[in-house]
């Protein structure tokens, strides 16, 4: 069995006198925790990439239609459940709160498309990202003054009591994370190659002009990706609040890291997005734990790869390379 | 173009009339200024005090004001925790207002910024919360109703060694002045006690996951975990540590104290032991001074909040004296009074300020039994040593 | 009041400095950078160290500055100049980022979260300009400011500035064309990351301190929505932009309304001015300057004098 040793480099002023070796439990709960991570950056990489793979534009604002779709299934989840005790009603609530959280960011990604963007279609690349950064900022401040700075707390609808598999301990929520980001992907998947809509959109995304001649109604199209995208970004939103509580600015930091995650795997790149959201989030955990980053840095890890990215395969991991037409 | 152009300027123009219009035609109610987070990151810290003002004033101004019948008003800025906007309210209060105290600010960062500006002006300034131990070396008119993290840290770190008995420690702290100034009090204390940091990790503010520097201090298995940190990450790292299978058990800090850590945490709170402010054994003023603030704004004072409360009286009291005396307030002698302080019966025990404006107190332990704080003693450090007053 | 008043002026000032470089990357340029911030924090930390720990005057730690973040410039510049729009805007958000972690992470140099305090004032010939008293500071960064209006201009007349005009428009023409497009975007960055760095300075020797809180990419969003909203390609835009959101910031402060108008409302209000901006008039309220043999971007309405 692989051990991996490493010695860990000082991280912080006052080093530490202790272990300094990985220990193979440890290693495995640093996986699950960096496998679980991973989940949530691909979760909401898929709504990026999917925006990104139509339009060609980065979707800023996507972070805060996640967090709008988190505050929407708080409330809904809370006014819903009432005061039962942890059990087929919560559960049966949560996912109600979810699915009607789901509408309504999915008609709010649309709105946003119609009057942020869309008017901007034949404009100059700068306007629509300078649009996306208005609202996003519109949005995660709106919601700070409507509900204030503090967390709120979105309890479980199950009991999340942590299981152990040997020394490693994980919770079920983890679990659900991913089964729900490698379930959404397949769906997704399967919808894009075997149906008609789905047809339609890879004509959208291969060449606008044509796909409107051929019939398609590419605005139709458009605001479909926007809304499939946009309630991907609510339950991406919830899951990640049961973990890290519903705050307005919640969306920003993860949203960028997200788009990280689909850059790596090739933005446009459904599987992509995936594979990019996991790897990311097993970097920044092993990059901490092992190699000896600093924790102060752990951003930095998501910034770093995107550079090196950038510079070394721009495409992306799965992407294919866009020659530039004159 | 240009039409629109001188359009837009005189309106911006006009729209500042009123601010040059205020010229200084309230000479005679003095004004005193609460500086602190209204909205940002910190936004709950800074609320919450700046209730505590808006009440003392409220009680203040109900009883008569100055000689019985002038009353005193208070002005609020927002920081919004950030450097430049401290500034720039220091400006405003200091210059428009004419602000003879200040209250606040409620961060250390801005403190440090707004104590410079204070010293050169000759503004009086309490603060209910700053707690970096440089803070009141600024000169003499910076003053905190608040303990110094030298003092806090040298208490925990003692207090953990000689009462709790652990020699191996594990810390989480956040890179911000508060967390990291506390963090290395304690641990300064607890390594000359004899005891070892085994495990230091930091975080970023704005992180919220802290998977893998748990992980980590799992693997180091300290005797317990010292978490220096504010309310909603300490939420996190409890809730978090009990997801990791983590039985260690946690040590923390005056954060602790806000009431919301129960509302996020839950049950995950039974068993911190924290230093927390120093209560004063059956003191009925605490009690009135919770339930007049809680019935007011709904919610409960945290620990700031109750420095803020006696901050602002103590304040109040020292312009009384002086415009006694004086029937003016002058800011020379309004902190020369502040200064003088003795023995002042404040909410949060009686209160001294030594030479350099800390406040002279001592620090509260307490222990959390299923969600409900309670108190373990009353300590501080004289000489290396730790000594229990109660 | 007054003093108020010329507070925001001041800080306009810095402002206006850091966005008439942006206006050189961004509406010269066309990239669309969010770097100011990395740039700002640098110069700041140049100034700060240097004059805490060194005893360095304030002067001595301008070329440092200067010189810091255009090496910084050029070593962000070089790697990124293949990425379009999105990325670039994106990695140098992530630049600006990794400057503030480093300054909050590096506890030796920087003393980390605690910043570094009591920064002495700069001093003149003998004569201290108090950064308290208002007026002989504000003439020193109006001076700055003009210093560099006049040389930007200079430089857009220049081939420089028609070179990159040619690269922003279509730049596979433009390298069909011969223009060295790497040489240009490079130096426009180096360009618009010294001067933020030269802002930092005087930001360092105004507040006295510095934080690494204060340099989060909100500056650099605020700098870019300055130049938005003067007008891209316009310098003296650039510094209307400047003026007029840090007069948004300081409005509530300044009418002593900031009690009822929360922190929020501006920002909202700035992603307000983004999108209208763009959809309604995105040329900026002053336009694009326009050139004396025609509007070589045909986007020129309203920028004519």
């Amino acid at each position: 069995m692989f051990t991996p040793v490493f010695s860990c480099y000082r991280t912080v002023q006052f080093s530490y006198e202790g272990e300094s070796i990985v220990g193979i439990a440890e290693f495995f709960q640093h996986l699950m925790n960096g496998l679980t991570l991973g989940g949530i950056y691909a979760l909401i990489a898929l709504g990026y990439t999917m925006v990104y793979g139509i339009l060609k534009f980065i979707n800023f604002a996507h972070g805060d239609v996640l967090m709008v779709g988190a505050y929407v299934g708080l409330f809904l989840f809370d006014l819903l459940r009432g005061s039962s005790p942890l059990g087929l009603w919560t559960i049966t609530s949560f996912f109600l709160a979810m699915i009607i959280s789901m509408a309504f960011s999915a008609l709010l990604g649309m709105f946003i498309e119609r009057v942020a963007y869309k008017p901007l279609r034949k404009a100059t690349r700068l306007a629509p990202l300078l649009s996306a950064i208005g609202v996003s900022f519109i949005l995660s401040n709106s919601a700070a003054w409507m509900f204030g700075t503090h967390s709120r707390k979105f309890n479980y609808p199950f009991d999340n009591t942590p299981l152990h598999l040997g020394e490693v301990v994980i919770t079920p929520h983890q679990v659900l994370i991913l089964v729900v980001s490698l379930a959404m992907m397949i769906i997704l998947k399967l919808f894009i190659d075997r149906t008609r809509m789905g047809k339609a959109m890879r004509a959208t995304s291969l060449d606008q002009g044509t796909a409107m001649l051929m019939g398609i109604n590419v605005n139709r199209i458009i605001s479909l990706t926007f809304a499939i995208g946009s309630a991907l970004a609510a339950v991406g939103g919830i899951l990640i609040a049961l973990d890290f509580k519903v705050y307005a600015t919640m969306g920003t930091m993860t949203g960028l890291k997200a788009f990280v995650a689909a850059v790596v795997g090739g933005i446009g790149n459904i599987s992509g997005a995936m594979f990019g959201g996991i790897l990311l989030g097993l970097l920044e955990t092993f990059g901490v734990a092992i190699f000896g980053i600093p924790t102060g840095l752990k951003d930095t890890i998501a910034f770093g790869v995107l550079i090196i990215i950038l510079l070394v395969k721009p495409e992306g991991l799965f992407g294919k390379v866009e020659k530039e037409k004159v | 173009m240009k039409k629109s152009l001188f359009v837009l300027l005189a309106i911006l123009a006009v729209l500042s009339f009123p601010a040059f219009a205020q010229g200084g035609g309230e000479a005679a109610s003095p004004k005193i200024g609460f500086m602190g987070p209204m909205s940002g990151d910190y936004a709950n810290y800074g609320v919450l005090s700046n209730n505590s003002a808006m009440l003392a004033v409220e009680q203040f101004n109900a009883k008569g004001g100055f000689g019985g019948k002038l009353p005193v008003v208070l002005v609020t800025e927002d920081s919004e925790g950030r450097v430049e906007k401290g500034l720039s309210s220091i400006e405003k209060l200091s210059s428009s207002d004419k602000i003879v105290g200040l209250i606040g600010p409620v961060l250390t960062g801005t403190s440090f910024a707004v104590g410079e500006r204070v010293q050169n002006e000759g503004i009086v300034m309490i603060s209910p919360s700053a707690t970096h131990a440089d803070i009141t070396n600024i000169g003499d008119y910076v003053f905190r109703t608040v303990v110094s993290d030298g003092l806090q840290g040298e208490v925990a770190g003692h207090y953990f060694f000689d009462k709790l008995g652990y020699r191996t420690i594990g810390v989480l702290y956040a890179k911000n002045d508060y967390s990291q100034g506390l963090y290395e009090g304690m641990s300064t204390a607890f390594k000359a006690a004899g005891g070892q940091v085994t495990i230091a990790e930091a975080f970023n503010v704005g992180d919220k996951d802290f998977k893998t520097q748990l992980t980590r201090i799992r693997s180091a298995n300290p005797q317990a975990i010292y978490i220096p940190n504010y309310t909603a990450e300490m939420a996190q790292i409890l809730e978090q540590a009990s997801q990791l299978g983590m039985k260690i058990p946690f040590l923390s800090c005056d954060g602790f104290s806000n009431p919301d850590i129960y509302k996020l945490a839950g049950e995950f709170t039974d068993g911190v032991i924290y230093v927390g402010p120093a209560k004063v054994k059956e003191s009925p003023a605490f009690n009135t001074f919770v339930s007049q603030y809680t019935a007011k704004y709904g919610v409960g004072p945290d620990s700031f909040a109750t420095n803020a409360y006696d901050g602002t009286n103590i304040l109040l009291a020292a312009m009384d004296k002086v415009y006694k005396a004086s029937g003016k307030f002058d800011r020379k002698a309004v902190r020369d009074a502040v200064a003088a302080t003795k023995d002042y019966p404040g909410v949060s025990g009686t209160i001294n300020f030594a030479e350099n404006g800390d406040l002279v107190a001592y620090q509260g332990l307490y222990k959390v039994n299923k969600t409900t704080p309670e108190y373990l003693g009353t300590f501080t450090v004289v000489d290396g040593k730790l000594v229990q007053i109660d | 009041m007054f003093n108020f008043f010329l507070l925001i002026l001041i800080y306009s000032g810095i402002y206006a400095l850091m966005a008439l470089g942006q206006n050189i990357i961004t509406g010269y340029g066309g990239m669309l950078s969010l770097t100011q911030a990395g740039f700002f924090a640098i110069g700041s930390y140049a100034t700060a160290i240097l004059t805490t720990r060194f005893g360095w005057s304030f002067w001595g730690t301008l070329p440092v500055a200067f010189l810091l973040s255009a090496l910084f410039g050029l070593l962000i510049g070089l790697p990124t100049l293949r990425l379009k729009g999105d990325y670039l805007a994106i990695a140098t958000l992530g630049f600006g980022e990794i400057v503030r972690n480093v300054l909050n992470n590096w506890d030796s140099l920087t003393n980390g979260p605690m910043g570094i305090q009591k920064i002495p004032m700069p001093i003149l010939f003998g004569y201290t300009i108090n950064p308290y008293k208002k007026y002989a500071f504000l003439f020193m960064i109006f001076i700055f400011v003009v210093i560099a209006y006049l040389l930007f201009q200079r430089l857009a007349r220049s081939r420089m500035g028609r070179a990159l005009t040619a690269v922003r428009e279509d730049e596979i023409a433009a390298q069909a064309m011969g223009i060295n497009i790497t040489k240009y975007k490079v130096s426009a960055f180096i360009l618009g990351a010294s001067v933020a760095g030269i802002a930092g300075s005087l930001q360092a020797t105004f507040t006295l301190s510095v934080t690494p809180g204060t340099y989060t990419f909100m500056v650099s969003v605020m700098v870019l929505c300055m130049v938005v909203l003067g007008g891209m390609g316009n310098f003296k835009a650039s510094i209307l932009g400047a003026f007029i959101i840090q007069f948004i910031s300081y409005f509530p402060q300044l009418t002593g309304l900031s009690g009822s108008i929360p922190a929020q409302f501006q920002q909202i209000l700035f992603g307000l001015i983004l999108v209208v901006m763009m959809i309604w008039r995105p040329q900026g309220i002053l336009g694009r300057e326009t050139r004396r043999y025609g509007s070589a971007s045909g986007k020129s309405k309203g920028g004519a004098q």
